[in-house]
């Protein structure tokens, strides 16, 4: 008998006691969802729409959703829940195509990218080859890739040999391919370093479920939908190496849930299905019956331009950009070492005084302030290493050294969950302690290394301080091409927004609508961990 | 023999080797960049901090301006780069921090015991990712929706609010907050054991008395030690309180309820906007940047150390 079957007897008090809790429990949740129900309205302005295009999509997309759902709900909650897997899926992956076009649009060309994808790939495809062949110890190998690497990315002799002095003998792979004169177009290229890449995943994604004849099926769809994207194109009006990108990033993850759902639940396709057809069906009708749709401070028009003077034409787009370099030196910054010294603390450290002191080290740092280690990047990176002030990767690194005892924090509890059985059977089997690291531990706790990652990088995408005082610039015009230039952020954009530009016009449509952006940002990013979690949790 | 002696019984052999020594070393550096952050944090802070006071300046080397350490912490004007003292922003942060913690205390510890207590398992798992939304928004919208829609709602109630006030900023900071004191409130009473649950239960105790008599009681420790990290928490606050606490530094009287209603400048809210003043590298006001960091990094610090004493020492073992 549990104990919830104990303490009936509890009467008035007791109720009013739980419901007060409950209400407790509420009040956060439902203040925080009343103000973000009114920053949306004020963003979207939804009442300035006709009534037949609220009624158009009440009818084609509101109600068929909510049909389907309380009819799932009902019947098949299993399937209500992987249907919204899909349509969730599906927002998240546009928001990220979103900013993969972005990026290959304004900040990386496509030619850059080939190269640089050829620049890892070389190396990768010599170093398999040598160790299939020469089967070489790991410092040989760790050598051998390094230098690889290096001649690959940076020529020979490259920037250390140009410090020393000696003469370029050759050029890196992406000198080498930038030096090509006659060159296939920008689709061609991306159909070779982006859409074979994700079709190698793809691909054994799908074997990993059937067979090696499933992976090459994959792998040719992706190749597939690449191409038939950018053929196409033209006649939906936009450019090739977008609409590639496009359907891509969307189609391809998406592709392989429907397929996966359609294995085994199909009727969790039901909601999707309703979703994204009632959302066409809707689109379609109000432009053929002539509604006109609200008057969002949110279209495409924000989404693309500069900041200005003015509220109506302000815009986000330097500071998405800004944003999403910032999240890409971040990440490169923080996640590997954040990983390191999980693996460290966890793994290897032996119980003494030093292991003590990083272990309080490490709480005490996860509670200093964030403005704090704005001053300690203004400090050391641009007054002591003498960087110039707001630039991309100053952003990164003080933004990275936020985040680090968050994501050693996250990352030991995940390492520590993975059972000691496992590493026990592990070295009973003769392996070492690296193997069992890389074999056993890692592979085990990725998933919830993985959430906390993107918990901690919802975080780094959200604070305005370390950049404020690490001097990025209020407002940019244009995206950082490089990591030495300036660069703004999505919150500080709304920031500056909010306070320097603070008049009404600005009260009204820029901020709320960056307010807006920002948000759906960071949801994303937290049901996705949170998604990503549960599914770990349940699989254990 | 424990599993970690066996396991270094088992490893022994391959210790010494590069494969294993490269990986070791790694991943100790990893760990050692945390170590190295905190040394840069205190040098850098007490280095710069140590330039802007005159007690100090001589033992560093430093022959600039400088200010007197009693004025800065006694003074109550804070009028860079004339008048340096912290007392107007700390009286600003103390206001914040209280009320935060008005808000915060009650539907956090209320939270905890709903969710470790009441509610079912399908519940928590509902409940729990919405509750860490609040703590996953941007500070800086906090700071957004206090000015623009719970303003406005204290001008209806009390009209002599400032545009900008403390109680908004409260309030928002609280709310932030929650998800920080619950959790560890409810970490601490989940801890709990079960069986005392049932000896309360078997003395004939309803749910409730069980709830408040054995369970809060028996997890005092960890209840308090959340409570502390999370009022440090909201002395650390930037982005939040910069936006809709005002930016006039103002002494306000912190046992005086009517303060709230006027708009202050809070420490943290002082340095964002020194740092957008115009300040002249290395000058009076950049030090003083330096210094208000230092306060603010030795109160957190001393918070977090505290907080983790009281949940070591103060544990109930079972």
């Amino acid at each position: 008998m549990s104990t919830h079957d104990f303490g009936q007897v509890s009467r008035t008090v007791g109720t009013v006691f739980r419901y007060a809790l409950l209400a407790a429990t509420l009040v956060g949740v439902v203040a925080l969802g009343i103000l973000l129900l009114f920053v949306a309205v004020d963003a979207i302005q939804p009442l300035t729409a006709d009534p037949g295009w609220h009624l158009t999509f009440f009818l084609s997309f509101v109600l068929p959703t909510l049909v389907v759902s309380g009819y799932l709900y009902r019947r098949a909650p299993d399937s209500l829940r992987a249907g919204g897997a899909i349509v969730g899926l599906l927002a998240v992956t546009t928001m990220f195509a979103g900013g993969v076009v972005l990026i290959f649009v304004d900040i990386v060309s496509p030619i850059t990218w080939f190269g640089f994808v050829l620049a890892l790939a070389l190396p990768a495809g010599v170093l398999a080859l040598v160790s299939r062949t020469l089967s070489p110890g790991m410092g040989t190998s760790v050598g051998l890739s390094a230098a690889l690497l290096y001649i690959s990315l940076a020529g020979v002799p490259g920037p250390v040999g140009g410090i020393v002095g000696l003469a370029p003998i050759a050029p890196s792979v992406i000198a080498l391919v930038g030096s090509i004169p006659v060159l296939p177009v920008d689709w061609m290229l991306l159909v070779v370093s982006v859409s074979l890449p994700v079709g190698l995943l793809a691909g054994s994604y799908v074997a990993s479920y059937t067979d090696r004849r499933g992976g090459i099926v994959a792998l040719g769809l992706t190749v597939a939908l690449g191409v038939a994207a950018s053929l196409a194109a033209p006649s939906l009006g936009i450019s090739a190496g977008p609409s590639l990108l496009l359907a891509t990033v969307v189609g391809v993850p998406t592709g392989l849930a429907v397929w996966r759902s359609w294995e085994t639940n199909r009727l969790a396709l039901a909601l999707p299905a309703v979703v994204v057809g009632g959302a066409f069906v809707g689109a379609f009708a109000v432009e053929a019956l002539g509604f006109a749709g609200p008057q969002s401070w949110v279209d495409w028009q924000f989404l693309t331009s500069a900041h200005s003077r003015i509220a109506e034409d302000a815009g986000l787009y330097p500071a998405i950009g800004g944003s999403i370099l910032l999240m890409g030196a971040v990440i490169v910054l923080s996640f590997p070492f954040g990983v390191g010294a999980a693996i460290y603390m966890e793994e290897y450290a032996p119980d003494n005084r030093l292991t003590r002191l990083i272990d309080v080290n490490i709480s005490n740092l996860a509670g200093v302030p964030s403005v704090v280690y704005g001053l300690l990047g203004l400090g050391v990176f641009v007054r002591f290493a003498g960087q110039p002030t707001g630039t991309v990767l100053v952003g990164g690194a003080t933004l990275s050294l936020l985040i680090l005892p968050i994501i050693i924090i996250s990352s030991r509890e995940a390492i520590r969950s993975v059972p000691e059985e496992m590493r026990q059977a592990s070295y009973g089997m003769g392996a070492t302690r690296w193997q069992t690291v890389k074999n056993v531990v890692l592979p085990r706790a990725f998933p919830g290394v993985l959430t906390g990652t993107i918990l901690a990088l919802g975080r780094a995408i959200g604070e305005t301080a370390p950049l404020i005082m690490i001097g990025a610039p209020d407002v940019v015009f244009s995206l950082p091409a490089e990591l030495s230039a300036k660069v703004s952020a999505m919150p500080l954009q709304v920031y500056a927004w909010a306070t320097l530009y603070g008049s009404p016009a600005f009260y009204q449509k820029a901020v709320p609508a960056g307010v807006v952006v920002l948000v759906s940002v960071l949801l994303a990013m937290n049901s996705l961990a949170i998604v990503l979690r549960n599914r770990y949790q349940n699989e254990q | 023999m424990s599993t970690d002696d066996i396991t270094d019984e088992l490893t022994r052999n391959v210790e010494g080797t590069t494969q294993e020594r490269l990986p070791r070393l790694f991943f100790f550096i990893c760990a050692a960049v945390s170590v190295v952050t905190t040394v840069s944090i205190v040098v850098l802070l007490a280095t710069e901090a140590a330039r802007f006071f005159s007690v100090t300046a001589p033992l560093v080397g430093f022959a600039g301006e400088t200010v007197d350490a009693a004025d800065f912490f006694l003074k109550t004007a804070w009028q860079p780069p004339e008048q340096f003292g912290v007392l107007a922003l700390v009286s600003a942060t103390i206001l914040i921090t209280v009320g935060s913690a008005v808000v915060a205390i009650p539907l956090g510890v209320g939270t905890a015991i709903y969710l470790s207590e009441y509610a079912t398992p399908a519940a928590r798992s509902r409940l729990k990712p919405a509750l860490e939304i609040l703590a996953g928004i941007p500070t800086v919208v906090y700071g957004f929706f206090a000015v623009i829609y719970i303003t406005p709602v204290i001008q209806g109630v009390f009209p002599q609010t400032g545009a900008f006030n403390l109680a908004s900023a409260s309030i928002v900071v609280g709310i932030m907050i929650i998800p920080m004191v619950a959790s560890i409130s409810e970490d601490a009473m989940s801890a709990v054991p079960e069986d005392l649950r049932q000896a309360g239960y078997g003395m004939g105790a309803t749910k409730f008395d069980v709830a408040t008599g054995v369970v809060v009681p028996a997890a005092l420790s960890g209840i308090v030690s959340s409570f502390i990290l999370a009022l440090s928490r909201a002395i650390g606050e930037t982005m939040a309180v910069t936006v809709a606490a005002g930016s006039q530094a103002q002494y306000l009287n912190v046992l005086n309820p009517a303060s709230y209603l006027e708009g202050a400048l809070p420490m943290t809210a002082a340095m964002i906007k020194l740092l957008l003043s115009d300040i002249t590298g290395g000058g009076l006001a950049y030090r003083s940047l330096y210094a208000i960091g230092i306060t603010l990094f030795a109160i957190t610090l001393a918070m977090n150390v505290i907080s983790d004493f009281i949940a070591q020492r103060y544990r109930e073992e079972y």
